[in-house]
């Protein structure tokens, strides 16, 4: 009775080796020309595209091929604003923000100027990227399809505050996401479009399409990821600062929900003095950023470094900016990515 | 050029010397061994500048690539490695120093009584004929060239030679004999098919991590 | 090279042989890094397409360069000592290990040059490739680490067991050519219009293929990587050492690797000889001669890469049984049968009975094909022979292993 006659008797099948007659390397040439094989159909042969197939080139030779993304695909929260109108799709229901987990999201709601009522629509909005996780929660729950899942993952930063975005940077027109994701925006767009028309009758003046020209950033959705803008840099990196400063000084006592709830009602506060104080065109986010209190002003200082402290001087121009980025740059910018894409694709 | 060779021949002897010196006053034992390897090394490069290629490759190949390498080898395998507070002198230090200078003598001397009187005639009789061919071992001299050697061998000392392989032989073959014995007498470990194989069969009583005599699964079935 | 230097610049003797040999030494240096650099790019691009890869291809063209950027990558790299090391074994290891490597460059013959036309230019590379063990057990005991005593102590059980397989099967070629000079031997193989290499005999083909399987083992090839298995101890007797020192701990082994691709093409693959070469001649010719030889010594460096990629690492018994029960017997074997080979091709006076028989031994240019004959076919015999039934007392052994009885096993036999 050997060892190899007893097999598939409970969980240790033993392996029979050895046991042919003569072995003269035949397992090692073998191997050998398997592995020549491979080399040369990888080094000669054409690039294996399809997968199906064992042998060829598999890599994707990264910045210059990229492999073409599902629609699906998700990687960080965006939100859409209407090309024809310019008016954001997001009405601050504040659905996101209570379901994201990792809680990244803060959202302000904007103020009728006149009345002090709240008004279908959107403050201000960040999501930290940082911490965001990319669950794409947020996007599943918006019942106004306002927040969707960005294909860009090309967002590494050697600047670490600009990955808390603002809503200037969070905005992309409608049209960018239907290069992206056409089928699933076909799916909504009816929907989203009619709901978009009831809300924009219910927003005085130009509370919902004013977010996208006041910093600018918006003009460039490839700003994301670049700090080629330094005011934008500047912008983003101030708001969370001045938000998060007094939160840093008081912080330490605190239990977390203590803390969400001192961050609302700062958020609010905040959205109040900026609803009565700016009575137009004046700019929530600058608001936000510039018209805080004078002791937390005093906390943020040292914690928002140098372009915290440079940004409400850097506002100004960037505005002016902002404006006059116009919707053709914003087309020619997407023609040239997405022809990019098409090159990367072959 | 004959003095770059006197000196350089000082050079080597100097490091040869030092280094066997070096061997038996360093306490740390692996210390002790890499100096033994630097005077190997330094005699094999004596052996070189004696043109005696030969030689001086098989000192290396031998004496410091495979000899000093298992004594190390060895040393490693034992404790008390770095040998502190150990003594280097012991009372009868004057007996190891008669017999040493006595060993040496022995060498020594008839070397000496054999070529002291011609010591002269040997060397210019070499440096001539050095100048005559232009370059090293010229085939009158008797410099230890390979065929030289292994004619020796196969010729004069035959009889060594032979004894000597035999000897080799012998201690092969006994320490062979002694590491088999040790092994015979040792379990061997199994593999774990193996040892599965045996517990299912009840030859190896299954043992959980506790040393307890684990039940067979027929056994539990049949509680 | 000295004649040069003393009759065109008219310098003394001495400063000329210091200037000549210098010379040398900074050229093999130089070319021996160099090669060094290029074998690591090399080695992992072809890795990288056996791998469905592309391997480094960004720093320079097709990746060139990547060697330069790792160079002064390990060069800016923190120096660190353990501090409980032995500081002086700690710190020569590296220097043995590398003077030991670059040492073997010396008998080395480019081609149609050679640096130094030592006598026994083949005993002198083995012998001090021996040394490298040194260096490996002196990195090893010397960072009091475990894992670099571990991996010094396996390299040392491998380097000495596979360098006895490793002299052993150069024997069969100094006993065809008569020589240990790796000039002679290179020259001995310019016969059939630069195609009369060891490896066309039967016994130069075994004693290549031995040779060749023991260098691996020498050289840390990968089925023989044992002593620095990164998988098993971190990286063996490598572990403690960071920046440069490590930097020169895989200079020294790919100059390894690349001394024993050009030993073994010029002891069996002919060196710098191909067709053509002798027909040239002169500066031509031996610039044909040195890309034949560096053709000849990456295509072998290719086959290492290849085994590298295919066959995984063997355990410490499987080498040492590879080295003692397979390689040993085989290349005493062939020492026989190279015995005979030389016998029968150019013994005269010593047997006239091989005269009687096959007629008188021919020369090298007009060889005597009957004797040529008889003896190929007699070592591919022996040679053939001995290889069956060593693999078949291999295998017996291990189904032996296999199929011990339980009862058997229980004893512990």
């Amino acid at each position: 009775m050997t060892l190899a006659n007893r097999q598939g008797t409970g969980a240790v099948v033993p392996v029979e080796r050895n046991d042919q007659r003569f072995r003269a390397g035949q397992g090692t040439a073998a191997g050998l020309s398997i592995v020549f094989r491979k080399f040369r159909k990888a080094l000669f042969g054409k690039p294996n595209s399809d997968r199906s197939d064992t042998e060829g080139q598999f890599n994707v030779q990264y910045p210059e091929e990229r492999l073409s993304l599902p629609e699906a695909y998700r990687n960080m929260p965006i939100l859409l604003f209407d090309d024809a109108t310019g008016h954001e799709l997001c009405t601050s229901c504040f659905q996101c923000e209570r379901v994201c987990p990792p809680q990244v999201i803060h959202i302000t709601q904007a103020k009728d100027p006149a009345t002090g009522k709240p008004v279908p629509s959107a403050a201000e909005f960040i999501i930290e990227y940082d911490t965001c996780m990319s669950c794409g929660y947020c996007a599943e729950v918006c019942p106004f399809d306002a927040i969707k899942m960005d294909h860009d993952y090309e967002l590494s930063t050697s600047n670490h505050p600009e990955l808390d975005v603002n809503y200037n940077r969070l905005l992309r027109p409608v049209s960018y996401y239907e290069t992206i994701a056409p089928t699933l925006w076909n799916d909504v767009r009816e929907s989203a479009m009619k709901k978009l028309q009831n809300n924009i009758k219910r927003r005085p003046g130009a509370i919902g399409v004013d977010h996208g020209q006041k910093v600018g950033a918006k003009a460039a959705p490839a700003a994301v990821a670049r700090p080629a803008d330094p005011a934008g840099a500047g912008a983003s990196a101030v708001v969370p600062a001045a938000k998060r400063a007094p939160v840093a000084a008081i912080g330490k006592t605190m239990s977390e929900e203590k803390l969400a709830k001192l961050q609302s009602i700062r958020a609010d506060n905040q959205a109040k003095r900026g609803g009565a104080g700016a009575p137009v065109d004046s700019a929530h986010a600058v608001e936000a950023a510039v018209g805080v209190q004078p002791d937390t002003a005093q906390v943020a200082a040292p914690d928002a470094a140098t372009p915290g402290s440079v940004a409400p001087g850097a506002t100004g121009p960037v505005a002016a900016v902002g404006t006059s980025m116009s919707e053709e740059k914003r087309a020619k910018l997407e023609a040239i990515r997405a022809a990019k894409r098409a090159q990367g694709g072959e | 050029m004959n003095y770059i060779v006197v000196v350089i021949f000082l050079i080597l002897s100097a490091i040869t010397l030092v280094s066997g010196v070096m061997v038996v006053t360093v306490k740390n034992i692996i210390h002790s061994a890499l100096w033994l390897i630097a005077s190997f090394i330094g005699v094999a490069a004596l052996y070189l500048l004696m043109e005696a290629e030969f030689l001086a490759v098989v000192q290396i190949l031998v004496y410091a690539g495979a000899v000093s390498i298992l004594v190390l080898f060895a040393i490693m395998l034992t404790r008390h490695v770095t040998g502190e507070g150990t003594r280097m002198l012991y009372e009868r230090w004057w007996v190891a120093l008669v017999v040493a200078l006595v060993l040496f003598g022995a060498v020594i001397t008839p070397t000496i009584w054999q070529q002291g009187a011609n010591w002269d005639a040997a060397a210019t009789a070499a440096q001539a004929s050095i100048t005559a061919t232009g370059e090293g071992s010229p085939a009158g001299t008797a410099v230890a060239s390979t065929i030289n050697i292994g004619e020796s061998f196969m010729r004069e000392y035959l009889l060594p030679f032979e004894i000597a392989s035999v000897l080799l032989l012998m201690a092969l073959i006994g320490a062979i004999a002694i590491a088999f014995e040790e092994r015979t007498g040792r379990r061997r470990v199994l593999t774990l098919a193996e040892e599965y194989a045996l517990k299912q069969r009840g030859i190896v009583e299954p043992r959980d991590a506790e040393g307890a005599v684990v039940p067979s699964i027929e056994a539990e079935q049949a509680l | 090279m000295v004649e040069t230097f003393q009759q065109t610049f008219g310098a003394p003797l001495w400063l000329a042989v210091v200037l000549a040999s210098g010379l040398k030494v900074t050229l093999i240096l130089v070319g021996g890094s160099l090669g060094m650099m290029f074998l690591t790019w090399y080695e992992r691009r072809a890795i990288a397409y056996m791998q469905d890869r592309r391997g480094p291809n960004r720093v320079g063209p097709q990746g060139s360069l990547q060697p330069i950027a790792e160079a002064i990558k390990t060069m800016t790299k923190e120096d660190t000592t353990p501090l409980e090391a032995d500081r002086v074994v700690h710190f020569l290891a590296p220097v043995v290990m590398l003077a030991a490597t670059v040492l073997t460059f010396a008998i080395i013959p480019w081609g149609n040059l050679f640096p130094s036309d030592l006598s026994v230019g083949v005993l002198f590379f083995v012998a001090i490739g021996g040394l490298h063990t040194l260096g490996m057990l002196m990195a090893g005991w010397g960072s009091n680490n475990k894992f670099a005593l571990l991996g010094g102590m396996r390299g040392v059980a491998q380097m000495v067991s596979y360098e006895i397989p490793q002299v052993m099967a150069v024997i069969p070629i100094v006993l065809m050519t008569g020589t240990m000079s790796m000039q002679r031997i290179v020259e001995s193989q310019s016969g059939f219009g630069g195609l009369g290499w060891n490896v066309f005999t039967p016994v130069g083909f075994f004693a290549f293929a031995l040779f060749f399987v023991a260098s691996l083992a020498e050289g840390e090839r990968t089925p023989f990587d044992i002593p620095e298995a990164d998988s098993e101890i971190v990286a063996g007797y490598m572990t403690e050492y960071t920046g440069m020192k490590f930097a020169v701990f895989y200079l020294a082994n790919y100059m390894t690797n690349l001394a024993i691709c050009f030993i073994t093409a010029s002891i069996f693959l002919g060196g710098g000889n191909g067709p053509g070469v002798n027909e040239l001649g002169g500066f031509l010719g031996g610039f044909l001669s040195l890309i034949y030889f560096f053709i000849k010594a990456l295509f072998l460096f290719f086959i290492m890469v290849l085994i590298r990629a295919t066959v995984p690492r063997l355990r410490v018994d499987q080498l040492m049984g590879f080295a003692w029960k397979f390689l040993l017997p085989l290349v005493l074997v062939n020492i026989l049968s190279s015995a005979l080979w030389v016998a029968i091709i150019r013994w005269d006076q010593q047997a006239q009975i091989f005269t009687q028989w096959f007629g008188a031994p021919g020369t090298a240019d007009a060889p005597n094909f009957v004797r040529l004959g008889v003896a190929v076919a007699v070592t591919i015999m022996i040679n053939l022979g001995a290889l069956v039934m060593v693999m078949g007392l291999n295998n017996r052994a291990s189904q032996a292993r296999m199929h011990t009885t339980d009862e058997e096993l229980a004893l512990g036999l």
